[in-house]
């Protein structure tokens, strides 16, 4: 560790930002908006209404994006940066950022608009890792595993100033049910680490407030409600002994900006016996994606996971109501949150459906959303189609079935499909002063002409004239259409992922935008509880929560990666078909 | 199409056009970067038209292929289909009889391809090349040619020229009776191999079809010739070709290459070059490619080159990012690929603002400088650079290199 180095830059910016979160509307469980507001030194502010979303980087950067697009997508204000695969070089090479806001300039992110913030690990990787210790947790990085000591992280954080802070936390990645044992084993470590980062930033300029950090902890205590319950109980007991460090907090909670839950453990199931199980060995049922370049996009299952029959049909979208969870997920959440105050916000990470995130904030009062499964959506070819709350005369299909909340844009029923992207809104392009229904703002349903494109020589002005051609009345182009997407995913186009993110983000934004909308139109709280509820209920009919338009992309999705490849890829090809064989012949 | 000469080089053969399509404006010289099957690798059509390109290249045999003619004709050509609406040019699938040889059988009628996707045999004939090219609808079409490898000797490079003279006739007969000449042009395509009597030939009869042409390309080279061969063709074509018709050099994509190419009379050219070797992590700058994935970039907090104008370089994303995450994520591939079509625009630009100065000379001294100063001169360059007056060795001290002289940066691993 270059100790010189990093303190050095802690006394460039040795002020954090001020996040305080103000609960609009809402109790300790139901349904609630509020405002996330972030304050920095120079005064700038953001705001962020919730319910709401945030969105992870894979390296560092938002899987699919270039910055301009970044910066394009209006409702991305929270973007979360997991480290760990920076680990890759000690010190980490972010560490070597001068100046100022080092996380947001290192990866170009806007200090005016998006809150960034910095967690060790990767939330929505769940793989199995080497054990974490007393004084490290295991995260990994592509040269292996790294132990990282809860000092390495308070000095990471400190030298890289993110908006917001996650704490280490110590959860085990295997199966639950856990061991009383590795239960109390994880809470008392994650306690400990939390209060590290909590210790009193050495204030280097004298007189002026001493800084402090923004920091969420993870709600550790696994499937156990009385762990997660003796977990919430130790943030808010009386600091003493060793913790006095802390001062001058009298509970770990205090120093506590929100209540962040991580659902990628849950989603750990002990692989189903197979012929090819060397015995007790526990696989995991999903696997998250952690590089996102062209070639391994949403590969979910690898040989080991497609080698079990069963797994062929589950998804790594699968909802978590799917999964029988017992307890369940609403009480354990409420274990945790019962304890605690209800004014700070809650954030959920790998959500995997609208239904889910739509529950969880009826019957909980989540305020924050991690996006990561409309990233994986678009990398498997799906363009989302739905929204909150539903129209009328937006029913369930002539035939009753319910809507799909996306489409599969392999299918071969879009090759011929001239139209935007989704139902439920409309182009920018065809908007007339007399529709009613939303327009979808993204990059793919909206394109705008750039206004200024560059000049390489002084006569390209030239080319860049108003053309006679040009219909100047109107702000947006044409959408990109169903057909044309298709067929760049057929052909292994990387462009249809960028357009497909930027268009799933803006569904998902719309539908936090529904659920405030909904919750902040009426004054009496109970009222607006029953009405978002009724319209719950209504999404929940409407709308395919089986989501089995995700399973059938996906096939496709590794039809065509495997179409084209050489070497590794028609290996994995040849592999993969033998197992969808057996498979078959199993079911017939 | 409405073609103009702006300007001409004092010492060289280059010059500056305006070449106006039914899609806009594109300034000569210019390189198309290359969208084969409807879309720049990764970008959107709108950030392609930000980094001030005006012109694009598609290909006829991919888009044949897949979507299909069906598809481009029901969504109102290539243009409405990928949603640019610059111009567009389109490779006539003759490229494709070198490249797929392995899948093609060539007769006089035209190329029997088989399918690599479902092993069904398909046959590009003239008038089915332009036939397709007419339904994709770019700016500009391209005559289809009997291609062979430049490598390739004996009596197949002249029977590859003579057919490509009758294939032109059968091109321009299609064209004809399509009554599309007001929107879509049509390029000959000169071929002849290394062989300069054969190359000699060929002009002889493409030029006196002029009338029935709105531009020439010059094929058949980029194909691994000498680079000396290579210059010297170039050079005979551009010298003969009629000064009021658009020459093009296919296949060219090295800076160095293009500036030469431009010296010595050329307006156009493309090339995948930039947009794949984005994807291999190569960052194309002024000093030379920049191999991101090699370690002493790691730590490296400065952008690819502070003056650069491209949104990457402008955002300033540093080299470390982009080594973190080049090969790895699509986004590192998006991000040089942006770089280096500005990079190609750049140098473009920059030759025609020289041109138009009077300064062209010493445009082409200061980028062989800047780019070759410190590993020595191709010889090659220098030679074809003297055939049209301009001495790159003219009073400085740098070695000559023989042999292609292109510049990498190979590997600090080994």
């Amino acid at each position: 560790m270059a100790q010189t180095q990093l303190e050095s830059a802690q006394r460039i910016g040795s002020l954090f930002p001020k996040l305080t979160f103000k609960l609009d509307q809402g109790k300790q469980f139901g349904p609630r908006i509020g405002r996330l507001c972030l304050t920095r030194p120079s005064d700038s502010l953001i705001n962020i209404r919730t319910p709401n979303f945030l969105i992870g980087t894979s390296r560092g950067v938002i899987p699919h994006f270039s910055r301009d697009h970044v910066h394009s997508a209006n409702g991305i204000s929270w973007i979360n940066v997991p480290f760990e695969s920076f680990l890759e070089h000690s010190p980490p090479v972010p560490t070597y950022q001068a100046g100022s806001q080092p996380l947001h300039n290192f990866l170009g992110f806007d200090t005016s608009k998006h809150i960034v913030s910095l967690s060790l690990r990767d939330p929505l990787d769940a793989r199995e890792m080497p054990a974490n210790g007393n004084t490290h947790v295991s995260a990994s990085c592509m040269r292996g595993v790294r132990k990282v000591t809860p000092a390495d992280w308070r000095s990471y954080v400190l030298t890289m100033q993110p908006d917001i802070a996650f704490a280490l936390s110590d959860t085990p990645f295997t199966a639950a049910p856990h061991s009383q044992k590795r239960l109390t084993k994880s809470i008392e470590r994650s306690a400990a680490w939390l209060a590290d980062l909590l210790r009193p930033v050495e204030n280097t300029t004298g007189d002026s407030p001493t800084p402090t950090l923004n920091v969420f902890v993870h709600m550790a205590g696994g499937t156990s409600t009385s762990a997660r319950r003796a977990f919430s109980q130790s943030l808010t007991e009386t600091l003493h002994g060793l913790e006095v460090a802390v001062k001058p907090l009298l509970c770990l909670d205090e120093g506590v900006a929100g209540y962040a839950f991580d659902l990628a453990a849950f989603h750990v199931r002990p692989a189903p016996l197979s012929h090819n199980d060397r015995g007790g060995v526990i696989k995991i049922a999903e696997n998250s994606l952690v590089l996102q370049n062209s070639e391994s996009l949403a590969q979910t299952s690898t040989p080991d996971t497609a080698g079990t029959p069963t797994s062929l049909s589950s998804s790594m979208i699968e909802p978590l109501s799917s999964l029988s969870l017992s307890p369940t997920l609403d009480e354990l959440l409420r274990a945790s949150l019962d304890p605690l105050p209800i004014t700070k916000p809650r954030l959920v990470t790998d959500v995997r459906s609208p239904h889910e995130i739509l529950r969880l904030i009826r019957d909980i009062g989540v305020d924050v959303f991690d996006a990561g499964w409309v990233v994986k959506a678009a990398d498997i070819g799906i363009a989302l189609d739905f929204i909150f709350p539903v129209p009328s005369g937006h029913d369930s299909g002539p035939d009753h079935r319910k809507r799909e909340i996306g489409h599969n844009l392999y299918d071969a029923k879009y090759a011929y499909d001239f139209v935007s992207l989704t139902n439920a809104f409309l182009a920018g392009y065809n908007r007339t002063s007399s529709s009613e229904a939303p327009v979808c703002p993204c990059v793919a349903c909206s394109p705008v002409a750039p206004t200024s494109p560059l000049h390489h020589s002084k006569i390209d002005v030239q080319s860049h004239q108003a053309r006679s051609d040009d219909d100047t009345s109107r702000k947006f182009l044409p959408p990109f259409t169903r057909a044309y997407l298709h067929h760049l995913l057929h052909t292994h186009e990387m462009s249809a992922h960028t357009l497909l993110v930027a268009h799933n983000v803006a569904v998902l934004d719309a539908l936090l935008t529904g659920v405030r909308t909904i919750l902040s139109g009426h004054a009496d709280q109970n009222e607006a509880a029953a009405i978002f509820s009724r319209e719950v209920t209504r999404f929940e009919e409407v709308y395919d929560g089986a989501m089995s338009v995700f399973h059938t992309a996906r096939d496709n999705w590794k039809d065509v990666k495997y179409a084209r490849g050489k070497g590794r890829l028609a290996r994995e090809a040849q592999k993969d078909k033998d197992v969808r064989s057996v498979h078959s012949t199993e079911v017939q | 199409m409405q073609f103009e000469v702006i300007a001409r080089c004092h010492t060289t053969r280059a010059r500056v056009c305006r070449m106006k399509l039914a899609h806009g404006v594109t300034m000569l010289p210019t390189f198309m970067p290359v969208a084969t099957q409807a879309a720049i690798k990764g970008l959107t059509p709108q950030q392609v038209e930000s980094l001030g390109i005006t012109l694009i290249l598609n290909n006829t045999y991919h888009l044949n292929l897949r979507p299909g003619i069906k598809v481009l004709d029901e969504a109102g050509g290539a243009h409405k289909f990928q949603g640019w609406n610059r111009n567009i040019l389109t490779d006539s699938g003759g490229f494709q009889l070198v490249s797929l040889s392995k899948f093609t059988n060539i007769t006089e009628d035209g190329a029997l391809f088989v399918s690599p996707f479902n092993g069904e045999p398909t046959m590009l004939t003239p008038e089915e090349s332009i036939s397709i090219q007419h339904s994709i609808g770019a700016d500009i079409i391209m005559q289809l040619d009997d291609v062979v490898s430049s490598l390739t000797v004996g009596p197949r490079v002249g029977e590859a020229m003579h057919r490509s003279i009758r294939w032109l006739d059968r091109c321009i007969e299609q064209h004809k009776q399509s009554g599309r000449k007001d929107k879509q042009n049509l390029f000959a395509i000169v071929q002849g191999g290394l062989d300069p009597a054969l190359r000699d030939l060929c002009l002889d009869a493409m030029i006196e079809r002029k009338d029935q042409v709105a531009g020439y390309a010059i094929g058949g080279l980029s194909g691994g010739e000498e680079k000396d061969v290579f210059w010297k063709i170039i050079k005979q074509c551009a010298d003969r070709l009629p000064s009021d018709r658009p020459r093009y050099s296919m296949g060219v994509g090295f800076a160095e290459d293009l500036l030469v190419c431009v010296a010595l009379g050329v307006d156009m050219a493309d090339c995948v070059f930039p947009t794949r070797t984005a994807r291999f992590g190569v960052a194309l700058t002024f000093k030379g490619p920049l191999n991101l994935k090699l370690g002493k970039h790691t730590k490296s907090m400065e952008p690819i080159d502070k003056n650069c104008p491209c949104p990457t370089c402008a955002s300033g994303m540093s080299r470390a990012v982009l080594h973190h995450i080049v090969t790895i994520e699509t986004a590192g591939a998006h991000a040089l690929t942006i770089h280096n079509l500005v990079f190609q625009a750049q140098v473009m630009g920059g030759a025609r603002d020289a041109i138009l100065e009077g300064r062209f000379p010493e445009y082409l001294r200061s980028f062989f400088f800047d780019y070759f100063g410190d590993t020595g001169y191709p010889e090659w360059c220098v030679n074809a650079l003297r055939s049209v007056g301009v001495d790159l060795m003219q009073g400085v001290d740098i070695p000559l290199v023989q042999g292609s002289g292109v510049k990498w940066e190979y590997s600090d691993a080994a």
